[in-house]
C-alpha cells in the first residue's frame, strides 16, 4: 500500500471535477433542490380532504353530528344533497360524503347508528381522516342520549377500489408506467451518448440518413424493447402481485407505449446536453426525481402547495400517471374525457420531444 | 471550372471558438485522383475532411463536392467517410456493422466484397469489441466503401495496418481511382504520400504547398520527400 499511489488516484479524480463544473454544481445543488421540494411538499400541503355531508335525518341528532363534523380540523366539509354525492366523487370535487339516513335519530335511541360513508376510494390514504372525524363526532352523540352506549357501525361504500384496495394497488398503477418510463429513458440517453463518444454518430451524420430517420429508428427500436418490458411488468403486477385492475389491459399497454415514446425522445433530446455518460446519469436526479415527487405518484397533485401544482401541470408524467390510475383503478376507457385529455397531453409531449430531439441532433458537431 | 474537380475547397477558414483551425485554405481535387493530405498533428487535416463531407460548416469560403455546395444532404450518398478512430458499434459483429452502413446507404449487395477486400470475411461473425486494433481499422474501412462511393475520404486509413495489407490497400485504392473514384487520404507517412497523385501539405491550418510528389521534391529542394516536406515547413515558419 503506497500513500503516493493512492493520492494519485484521489488527485486525478478531483482534477476531473475541477473542469466539470456541472457535476460539481449538481453534487451540491441537487440535494438541496430535492430535499427542499420534499419538505415543501410535505409541510406545505395542509389541505384537509373535502367531505360532503348529506343530512336526511328526520330527527335532531343528524344535524348535531353534522355540526360537530363541520368543526373538525381533519376534514373540510360542505353540505350537499344526497343525490349529488356520487357525481361529486366522480368529478373529484369530493373525496367522500357522509349520509345520515332519515331514521338516524331513531337508530341512536336504539343504541346502534349506521351513517353511510361514501368514499371515492382511489387514494388509500384519504379514507382514514374521514372515518376518524366521524368517529370523534359520535362522542357528542353519546352525551345527548344519556345512559346508553351507542354502537357505531358505519356502512362504508367505495366508488372505486373497495375494501380490499390497498396502497400497492394505488402505487402499482402508477409504477407500472413509471418503471418503463424510467428505464427506457436511461437506456436511450446512455446508448445515444455511446453513439456520440464512439464516433458512430459522426459517421451517421456523414451518411444520407436524415436526422428524423435517426430519431425515428431509435424510437422504434427502444419502443419495441419497452413494450416487451411493459408486457412483462404488467403480467407480473397483475398475476403475481395481484394489483387490482378494472380497466382494459390493451389501454394500459397503449398508455405505456406512449410513455416509452416520450422517454426515448426525452433521452435523445437530453443526450445533446451531456458530454459523457457521467453527465448523462446526472439527468436522473434532475429529471426523474422531481417528476416522481410532483407527478402525483406519491402526493396527489390536488394536495400540493399551489405553486407546485403549476409545475405538476406541465410535467408529462403527471398526465401519464393520472391516466394509468384512471384506467386501472377506475376502469376508465377512451370514452372518458379525463382519459382522453391525459392520453392527448402525453401524445403531445411525445411530438414535442420528437421535434426537440430532431432539431438539436445537429448541434455539438460543429 | 468547378465541374472538372470532384472537390473544390475555396479559401476556407474555420474557427473553434477563438482558435483558427483553418486559415484561407484552397485545394482542388480532380475526379479519379488520389489526393494526399499531409501535415503534422493538429495541422487541420481532419477538419478539412469534415468540411468536405459537410459535418462542419466553413466560416468563410466555400466547399463544393461533386458540383454541389456543401453542406448538402443529397451528395452524402456518394461519399464514403472513414473516420480517424475506427467508429464502429462494438457490441455487434463485423458483418452486422458493415451491413448496417451498407443499409443506410442503400447498398446491401456490396457487403461480401467489402469484407473480402479487408480480409475479414472469415472473421465476419466476430464481435467488434473482440477484434485487434488493426482489424477494427479494416472493418472501419469496409464500412466506408461498402456502398462504392464516388468520393472516398480516408482519415489516416493505414494506421495500425500491417505492411502486407497496407500494400494491398494501396493497390485497391489505385484500382478504385482508375475506375473513377476520387480519394482524399490523410497521412503522416511519407512513403504513402509517394503513392498519391497529388499532395497538399498542411501546417497551422494553411496550405503550405501543393502538387505531385515530384513537384514537392523540387519545391523543397530534396530528393527525399520527408526532407522536402520539412524544408517547406521550416521555410514558412521562419
Ligand atoms: N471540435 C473542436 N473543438 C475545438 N478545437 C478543435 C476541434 N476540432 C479540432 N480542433 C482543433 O483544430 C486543430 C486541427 O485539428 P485536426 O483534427 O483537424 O488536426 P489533424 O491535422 O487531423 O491532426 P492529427 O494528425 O493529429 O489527426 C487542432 O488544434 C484541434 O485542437
Ligand atoms: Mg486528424
Amino acid at each position: 500500500m503506497s500513500g503516493r499511489r493512492v493520492r494519485a488516484i484521489t488527485r486525478r479524480l478531483l482534477q476531473g471535477f475541477r473542469r466539470d463544473r456541472r457535476t460539481v454544481a449538481l453534487l451540491f445543488v441537487a440535494p438541496i433542490v430535492i430535499l427542499g421540494l420534499l419538505g415543501y411538499l410535505m409541510r406545505g400541503s395542509t389541505s384537509a380532504p373535502a367531505v360532503g355531508i348529506a343530512n336526511q335525518d328526520s330527527g335532531p341528532l343528524g344535524a348535531l353530528v353534522a355540526d360537530t363534523l363541520r368543526h373538525s380540523t381533519r376534514i373540510s366539509t360542505s353540505d350537499i344533497s344526497a343525490t349529488d354525492g356520487d357525481a361529486k366523487l366522480r368529478d373529484g370535487s369530493l373525496v367522500a360524503y357522509i349520509l345520515f339516513p332519515s331514521n338516524f335519530s331513531q337508530q341512536a335511541q336504539s343504541g346502534s347508528v349506521a351513517p353511510e360513508v361514501h368514499l371515492e376510494g382511489s387514494q388509500p390514504g384519504e379514507d382514514s381522516p374521514v372515518i376518524q372525524a366521524l368517529q370523534q363526532s359520535m362522542i357528542s352523540l353519546a352525551s345527548q342520549v344519556a345512559g346508553r352506549s351507542i354502537r357505531f357501525e358505519p356502512s362504508v361504500k367505495y366508488l372505486y377500489g373497495g375494501a380490499s384496495y390497498d396502497t400497492l394497488d394505488y402505487f402499482g398503477a402508477a409504477f407500472v408506467g413509471l418503471i418503463v418510463f424510467f428505464l427506457v429513458f436511461v437506456i436511450t440517453i446512455v446508448s445515444f451518448l455511446n453513439e456520440r463518444s464512439q464516433g458512430t454518430l459522426e459517421r451517421l451524420m456523414a451518411s444520407p440518413l436524415r436526422r428524423g430517420e435517426i430519431v425515428l429508428g431509435y424510437m422504434l427500436g427502444f419502443t419495441v424493447l419497452a413494450l416487451v418490458q411493459a408486457a412483462e411488468v404488467l403480467v407480473f403486477a397483475l398475476a403475481v402481485l395481484r394489483i387490482q385492475n378494472h380497466g382494459n389491459v390493451f389501454l394500459i399497454f397503449g398508455m405505456e407505449a406512449l410513455m416509452a415514446i416520450a422517454a426515448v425522445n426525452l433521452g435523445i433530446f437530453l443526450s445533446m446536453f451531456a458530454r459523457s455518460e457521467f453527465q448523462a446519469v446526472q439527468f436522473i436526479p434532475l429529471v426523474i426525481v422531481p417528476q416522481v415527487l410532483l407527478s402525483g405518484i406519491i402526493f396527489p397533485v390536488s394536495t400540493e402547495p399551489t405553486a407546485l401544482q403549476y409545475v405538476s401541470d406541465v410535467l408529462p408524467l403527471t398526465y401519464a400517471v393520472n391516466g394509468m390510475r384512471d384506467i386501472m383503478v377506475k376502469g376508465a376507457d377512451l370514452s372518458w374525457s379525463a382519459l382522453q385529455l391525459d392520453a392527448a397531453v402525453v401524445a403531445g409531449f411525445c411530438i414535442l420531444l420528437i421535434a426537440a430531439g430532431t432539431t438539436t441532433l445537429r448541434r455539438r458537431l460543429g | 471550372m468547378s465541374d472538372a474537380f470532384a472537390v473544390n475547397v475555396e479559401d476556407v477558414s474555420k474557427s473553434f471558438g477563438a482558435f483558427k483551425a483553418l486559415n484561407g485554405v484552397t485545394l482542388r481535387v480532380r475526379q479519379g485522383e488520389i489526393y494526399g493530405l499531409l501535415g503534422p498533428n493538429g495541422a487541420g487535416k481532419t477538419t478539412i475532411i469534415r468540411l468536405v463531407c459537410g459535418l462542419l460548416e466553413a466560416h468563410a469560403g466555400t466547399v463544393t463536392v461533386l458540383g454541389r455546395r456543401m453542406p448538402n444532404v443529397g451528395v452524402l450518398r456518394h461519399i464514403g467517410y472513414m473516420t480517424q478512430q475506427a467508429a464502429l458499434y462494438p457490441a455487434i459483429s463485423v458483418e452486422e456493422n458493415v451491413r448496417f452502413f451498407a443499409a443506410i446507404n442503400g447498398a446491401e449487395e456490396g457487403v461480401r466484397e467489402a469484407l473480402e477486400l479487408v480480409q475479414l470475411y472469415d472473421r465476419r461473425g466476430s464481435v467488434v469489441s473482440t477484434l485487434s486494433g488493426g482489424m477494427r481499422q479494416r472493418c472501419s474501412l469496409a464500412c466506408a466503401l461498402v456502398h462504392r462511393p464516388e468520393l472516398l475520404l480516408l482519415d489516416e486509413p493505414t494506421v495500425g495496418i500491417d505492411p502486407q495489407l497496407r500494400v494491398q490497400f494501396w493497390d485497391y485504392f489505385r484500382r478504385m481511382a482508375a475506375q473513377g473514384t476520387t480519394l482524399i487520404v490523410s497521412s503522416h507517412v511519407m512513403d504513402e504520400a509517394d503513392r498519391c497523385q497529388r499532395l497538399g501539405l498542411i501546417q497551422y491550418g494553411r496550405l503550405l504547398a501543393e502538387g505531385s510528389p515530384a513537384d514537392i521534391r523540387s519545391q523543397g529542394g530534396s530528393q527525399n520527400l520527408e526532407e522536402a516536406f520539412l524544408a517547406l515547413a521550416g521555410r514558412k515558419e521562419s
